[in-house]
């Protein structure tokens, strides 16, 4: 368990609280063990004849992780405690084989595959940073965020991580509208827009669940991490009040999800949300300014921002121009746009949209969908996100399991376990923030960056597969650029 | 916690016996593959034809493949456009495997006989058994291994002109005469799997032995900072290069870098502040221990950092003055005939020797008691699984193998010489 360090002086630095918070479900093991026990028979034989009385000779086994150190041996093994390693078989070839479990491996759907849901669970389970020996297993670079590296810096390195020590780097985002400058007037007062600025202490919120995976619980769940993460969790504004419970979500972090037509749900809320997600679909723009007009008058101090699908970045302008400030950008679980474009590059192409217009820094990007590791949050990033907003990475935490492949939003099918006690998933989703901003403040100090704010589009801090193929390898024979 | 274990010799060797004819074995392909083992890089048969190799000395010829793994891009889709076959250099042409380490000009002229040498691996890391394994070989090959970051046991000191001292941002186990035993030190100020992140040795691994060696406390995690603190600019490094000449006058000095976005320009930086190697460790090298998400993701694969240093260092006009090595992810002969093909001098091993004297690849060195094969493990117990003399022929078969390779490789591309084959990307081609 990791606690919180005590503060001195008023100051408190951020930290989250992580502990150790084992499955609720049994989960297939990752490896099966088949003992020929004919054959282990045999080989006990032997040992009792060779060692002749040497007990400990005799019942000394190959595995050190207790596979074989039941009552009976191997002759019952125990694959729980399997890690792999192959001492058994290497040694024993005719006795014992060991297998890839297909029910571990079939655990997820095709994105996020096995290895991605064993890494989210041993996020949520540990709170820690996955460790592991030996060099990387997978595949060369790849597609989408698998083409991509993070730069570091080999001796220019300004801090050291919040982890293990000293210096500080800061992973505080703001959500919000800046307006590059300001207008007075002849007294001198300010009649331009002022900043509205929401500042949360990691890049990445808690975005709202599928409809099948929905349930109170659930929502209590997510809106109660939030709070103790002190970010935001996105909850339609019909699943706000708890009904069976009669209770309320803890107001302060819940982000309360409208659309556009049911905004009179607002009315009901008993509380000023920081921030409200208006839910537009191809809505005409007039009717989004009148309902931002709309909202703001009734919460002047809360951030407005507008759900819309990975689009065209023209239609992201338009919205600037109707007063759309926050973006929030949506695609589907597998990080799929509309046109069937990656994420990757359409998160590049809507930041640089802003950039062209010179209007980046008015503006604040959220994205969701396809983020499903720790190292895709600073890639989301470097190509142009200010945050992400979480979402099937937060039900994988809770052990949930997918019906076939869940690509969109709407129709995927999700197994959440019933009745999930509340501490058991706030820990859980505890853990997976805290682990996977520790693995933030990783790649920020190796890049020698002293805040996730000045992450946000440097792509000079990247390196993409496709550019640095062609730059090693355009003169060999053979090598087409992709 | 102490040390003191209780080890049953007969155990030990009923279960060393049991391995060695499981590594004999398996390459045979009696039982095919074993189904849950290896990964993209190193495919399982990857791993048996290098278990073969170690055996043998030669490459297998029962169809395991041996040259390439199944990642799917860099060395696995480059390959050699050889001479048709009445072009070739006959069978009997000497070959010239040698590379030279300083090609200043001046000082200690040292020269090693086969294009590569062994990585740095630490006491902690990996058992004083496998160091010793490496040490022998390396002297029996006439190339070199490194100490890693962890110090230098006494049983090392009779291999001091085979053995690299490394000096890493923890300085752990650093001591005057380990500088002073080295032909060559070698500063690492990054490492292929873990840039930017400094050495990880977790607490289970730091045992009484290792604790003392390094100076520090047992049983505790022992993070390396990142980066060296007296080091924030090419002239700092140049006072490091300084104080170790103060030391060890005739050593020469290698610089281990990562591969950031300006692996060029740190090279050349190198080579201002007076390395006489500049070692390059691509992203996907080997480790004792390190985040995942650092494996995967930061800095590029080394395929694609060797030509860019290259090339930069012969637009400087310097190429021909520092020796460029090349580490993180070369697992074969073929590797490494690539890697020189692309630009680099010669290759750093690592993994490839682990595998050889029995590694699974199984990705569980950082826990617990450390390796159960007896390699990356601190355990008393576990590392008399390898016995140095062993281990050492081991390695020096893989060696003659991976020599018959090269030699192989060079005449069928009617070169004569390791050196003539630098840089050479027309002999390549890319498989789609």
């Amino acid at each position: 368990m990791t606690k919180h360090p005590e503060s001195h002086g008023g100051y408190q630095r951020y930290f989250i609280e992580t502990e150790l918070t084992p499955d609720i479900v049994p989960w297939p093991n990752r490896f099966l063990v088949k003992v020929n026990r004919f054959q282990l028979a045999k080989l006990l034989i032997s040992e009792i004849i060779h060692y002749r009385g040497d007990l400990k000779a005799i019942t000394s086994r190959p595995c050190m992780y207790g596979v074989f150190s039941g009552p009976i041996g191997g002759f019952a093994p125990r694959p729980q405690h399997c890690v792999g390693c192959l001492r058994c078989t290497t040694q024993h070839p005719e006795t014992v084989t060991i297998l890839h479990n297909p029910e571990r491996e079939r655990l997820g759907d095709s994105y996020f595959t096995s290895n991605y849901i064993n890494a989210v669970t041993y996020e949520a389970e540990t709170g820690s940073i996955p460790v592991k020996g030996a060099g990387y297993p997978g595949k060369f670079g790849g597609e989408g965020w698998d083409g991509m590296w993070t730069d570091m810096s080999e001796i220019v390195r300004p801090t050291r991580d919040g982890i293990h020590g000293r210096e500080f780097i800061s992973t505080v985002v703001d959500i919000g509208e800046k307006p590059s400058f300001l207008v007075f007037d002849e007294d001198g007062e300010i009649t331009s827009p002022q900043p509205r600025i929401l500042s949360i202490p990691v890049p990445f919120i808690y975005d709202v669940p599928p409809k099948s995976a929905e349930s109170e619980g659930l929502y209590e769940i997510l809106a109660t991490a939030a709070e103790q993460t002190q970010t935001l969790s996105i909850v339609p504004v019909a699943n706000y009040k708890l009904k069976a419970a009669g209770r309320r979500l803890p107001g302060e972090n819940i982000v309360p999800l409208v659309k556009l037509g049911a905004e009179s749900h607002l009315e009901g809320l008993g509380f000023t949300p920081k921030m409200i997600e208006i839910e537009v679909a191809d809505a005409p723009t007039s009717n989004i300014r009148h309902l931002i007009s709309t909202i703001q008058s009734q919460f002047p101090d809360t951030i407005i921002a507008v759900r819309i699908p990975f689009g065209s970045p023209d239609a992201l302008l338009q919205l600037y121009e109707s007063g759309v400030r926050v973006f929030h950008l949506v695609a589907d679980f597998h990080g799929r746009g509309t046109d069937g474009r990656f994420v990757m590059d359409l998160i590049r192409e809507a930041h640089l949209a802003f950039v062209d217009e010179g209007t980046r820094d008015e503006v604040t990007l959220i994205g969701s969908g396809g983020i499903i590791a720790a190292e895709h949050v600073p890639k989301a990033i470097i190509t142009g996100l200010d945050l992400v907003a979480l979402d099937t990475p937060l039900l994988v935490a809770l052990q949930t399991q997918f019906e076939g492949d869940c690509t969109d939003r709407e129709g995927s099918r999700f197994n959440t376990p019933a009745n999930i006690p509340l501490q058991w998933g706030v820990q859980r989703l505890k853990n997976l923030t805290a682990t996977w901003r520790d693995q933030l403040l990783e790649i920020l100090g190796a890049m020698g960056l002293r805040e996730v704010r000045r992450l946000r589009g440097e792509m000079g801090r990247a390196l993409f597969q496709v550019d640095l193929e062609l730059e090693a390898f355009a003169e060999i024979e053979g090598y087409v650029s992709k | 916690m102490t040390e003191e274990t209780t080890i049953h010799l007969p155990a030990i060797e009923k279960h060393v016996e049991h391995l060695r004819k499981g590594f004999d074995f398996w390459p045979t392909l009696e039982n095919g593959t074993p189904p849950a083992m290896g990964d993209f890089r190193w495919p399982a048969e990857l791993i048996l034809s290098t278990w073969y190799q170690a055996g043998t000395g030669e490459p297998p010829t029962n169809g395991l493949e041996y040259r390439i793994g199944d990642s799917g891009g860099g060395f696995d889709k480059l390959d050699f456009r050889f001479l048709p076959e009445h072009q070739q250099l006959p069978p009997e042409t000497e070959i010239d495997l040698a590379i030279p380490l300083n090609r200043r000009g001046i000082g200690r002229e040292i020269e090693i006989a086969v294009p590569w040498y062994g990585g740095g691996m630490s006491f902690g890391s990996v058992s004083e058994q496998v160091m010793l394994a490496r040490a022998i070989a390396a002297k029996e090959w006439g190339t070199f291994t490194s100490t890693g970051e962890g110090g230098y046991p006494d049983s090392l000191v009779k291999y001091k002109d085979h053995i690299i001292t490394q000096i890493a941002t923890g300085m752990f186990g650093v001591r005057e005469e380990t500088i002073q035993y080295a032909p060559v030190v070698e500063f690492k100020y990054a490492q292929g799997a873990k840039p930017g992140l400094g050495g990880h040795l977790l607490g289970d691994k730091t045992t009484i032995t290792v604790a003392k060696m390094r100076e520090s406390v047992p049983w505790v995690s022992l993070f390396s900072p990142f980066p060296f603190h007296s080091v924030y600019s090419v002239e700092d490094h140049r006072k490091h290069v300084d104080w170790v000449k103060t030391i060890n006058p005739e050593a020469l000095v290698s610089v281990k870098v990562s591969t950031p976005t300006d692996v060029d320009m740190v090279a050349v930086g190198s080579y201002y502040a007076g390395a006489h190697i500049v070692h390059l460790d691509g992203s996907y090298g080997g480790t004792g221990a390190a985040p995942e998400i650092a494996k995967k993701n930061i800095a590029m694969p080394i395929e694609f950092a060797i030509p860019k240093v290259h090339k930069y260092l012969q637009g400087e006009n310097i190429r021909d003055e520092i020796v460029v090595m090349a580490s993180g992810g070369i697992r074969t002969a073929y590797d490494i005939a690539k890697s020189i093909a692309l630009g680099a001098d010669g290759a750093i091993l690592g993994t490839s020797e682990l595998v050889a004297i029995g590694c699974t690849r199984c990705s569980n060195c950082e826990r617990g008691r450390g390796c159960p094969f007896g390699l990356t493990t601190t355990d008393p117990e576990l590392s008399l699984l390898v016995e140095p003399e062993w281990g050492a022929q081991r390695i020096g078969n893989l060696n003659a193998s991976y020599a018959k390779q090269l030699r192989d490789i060079l005449r069928r591309l009617g070169l004569k010489s390791i050196h003539d084959l630098r840089g050479r990307t027309d002999l390549l081609v890319y498989r789609r």
